[in-house]
């Protein structure tokens, strides 16, 4: 029971969407627009069973006191004080979502630059990494490294004062090597993705029900 | 241990250094190095242009903090092509942060303090004008100008809240919210993200669903820019426009070919071709941060392959690609 209904449930919903998509009548645009209102509205119930989830690893492991425990801290006070602020504090003392307001000061001024710093260091990263591992150790090496320079070099202003041969040997590389070779890769990436689905609606993929029921 | 080797080794805060000049130093010292548009960024860039008051837009803020730096100005420049051009524009957001990174790219747009910007005219004010009757773009910025508001020395024009504009905001599972658009943009939406009825908002009795919607500009630094793909071109013939990191641009290459999208901004590059065509084209004065920040990259490129043809000239002159060849015989 505790299997076969979500497999159930899977499987006539995964179909009925199919169908319906092939199906040029008002009924089966009802049954789409019906699909796609309350769909999101499941998807926000699974927030708080994310909360709920997130909660329970970390309390244990504070309660645990296991390895890095204090990081839990971290992930647990901002998860709650952030909603805190936006939705139960008065506005005269900060809360809110209007600038100013914590919530805003805690978006606008901490978790941006966070992000943004985090995303930036890859400069750093690249340029050492590049400095020590992009060897011309092998013929195919030596390609991939000639492809990278003529790329880089193509992408920033500086390659058109290079060359104008640059600029548009770059975006040659681009719009044909490149594309033939992602092309390939994104048609089995599909047919894989179709395989899943199908696997999925036909109860043969088992791995999203998180061993229930086994 | 010999020179090239202790080259070789060296500490990585050296790089870590150089990386840290070459990126501040173009701040203080411009080069101001020509930009070429592409015709991936020109196909995005006329098709914005051929667009009018009668046609709408959505750009979807679908990326987070992460890429900020080359999403935004993408961003910034579409939102001021088209308010130039009086194309009414919906702003999407596809994560819980972009739509705070959303706002934050109309308030660089309606800063008035910086000549060219557009004056912001929200839902409510002019709640006036609209009670005496709504008959058109061009009728309601008449009487708002007849009812005593000027436009401020250097400003570029009007951008009235439900004509020109309506903020929707982020709602979760945006897969399905686009799907979803396909048939009623306000079923999914039924009010914007600052609480407004959208059923009274002129732009959206006119622009019922996506198929009476002209052009959309997915801004990504993931793969959220596809959801547009499959769920609006696929589904209702809606056009899309990428503007994606550069990292990710080589991906989206198959699908300008086979006519999907119809064009890309790869990178902060792609956001200074675009400014570059909006300055060319007169719709403003001057570049913005993107061309600025051209400047930072081509250094960079530039030390990056420099370090990389030092590595390589040492490996080499150190003999260590001869002691690799051993190693791998054996």
């Amino acid at each position: 029971m505790k299997r076969n209904v979500p497999l159930m449930i899977a499987m006539l919903g995964g179909l009925i969407m199919m169908i319906q998509y092939f199906i040029p009548h008002q009924a089966s645009q009802d049954v789409f627009d019906y699909y796609t209102e309350w769909a999101p509205l499941v998807g926000s119930f699974a927030l708080i069973l994310g909360v709920g989830s997130i909660t329970r690893v970390h309390v244990h492991k504070i309660r645990a006191k296991a390895p890095n425990w204090p990081f839990s801290l971290a992930v647990l006070i901002p998860l709650y004080l952030i909603p805190l602020f936006a939705f139960f504090l008065p506005a005269s003392i900060g809360g809110g979502t209007e600038n100013p307001s914590l919530f805003d000061f805690m978006y606008s001024r901490v978790q941006i630059p966070i992000q943004a710093t985090m995303f930036s260091m890859l400069a750093f990263y690249i340029a050492s990494a590049a400095f020590r591992a992009f060897r011309a150790k092998s013929a195919l090496a030596t390609v991939l490294l000639v492809t990278a320079v003529i790329v880089m070099l193509a992408q920033v202003p500086i390659g058109d004062l290079l060359g104008r041969w640059l600029p548009d040997t770059g975006l040659w590389i681009l719009r044909f090597p490149n594309l033939a070779a992602k092309r390939a890769i994104e048609l089995g990436v599909g047919f894989g993705m179709l395989a899943t689905c199908l696997k999925i609606i036909f109860g043969v993929e088992r791995g999203w029900l998180g061993g229930a029921g086994e | 241990m010999n020179n090239w080797e202790r080259f070789l080794n060296i500490d990585r805060r050296w790089i870590y250094l150089l990386i840290a000049i070459v990126v501040i130093v173009p701040f203080f010292i411009r080069m101001g190095l020509p930009v070429v548009p592409t015709q991936e960024v020109r196909s995005v860039y006329d098709l914005v242009d051929s667009l009018g008051p009668d046609d709408a837009i959505f750009i979807g803020w679908d990326f987070d903090p992460g890429t900020e730096a080359e999403n935004q100005p993408m961003g910034v420049a579409v939102l001021r092509h088209a308010f130039a051009r009086h194309v009414p524009v919906f702003v999407t957001a596809y994560w819980p942060l972009a739509q705070g990174l959303a706002e934050m790219g109309l308030a660089s747009v309606f800063d008035t303090r910086v000549p060219g910007n557009f004056v912001y005219v929200p839902w409510a004010e002019w709640e006036s004008v609209r009670a005496a009757g709504y008959a058109g773009r061009d009728s309601l910025e008449s009487a708002w100008e007849a009812a005593g508001n000027s436009l401020p020395e250097g400003a570029r024009g009007w951008v009235f809240e439900g004509v020109d504009l309506a903020n929707l905001g982020y709602l979760p599972y945006f897969s399905l919210v686009i799907l979803g658009m396909g048939t009623s943009i306000a079923n999914q939406y039924p009010t914007d993200a600052y609480g407004n009825n959208l059923h009274d908002m002129p732009i959206l009795q006119a622009h019922k669903n996506l198929r009476e919607v002209d052009l959309a500009v997915t801004l990504a630094g993931s793969t959220a820019c596809m959801s547009w793909v499959v769920y609006g071109t696929s589904r209702v013939g809606l056009p899309v426009a990428f503007g994606v990191t550069a990292v990710m641009a080589t991906d989206y290459f198959p699908y300008i070919q086979s006519g999907q999208i119809v064009g890309m901004m790869g990178g902060l590059r792609g956001a200074a071709e675009y400014e570059v065509l909006e300055t060319e084209g007169g719709y403003t004065e001057t570049t913005g941060k993107a061309y600025r920040g051209m400047d930072v990259q081509s250094l960079a490129h530039i030390l990056i392959i420099l370090l990389v043809i030092l590595g390589n000239i040492a490996y080499f002159a150190g003999g260590f690609h001869k002691k690799t060849a051993m190693k791998n015989r054996r």
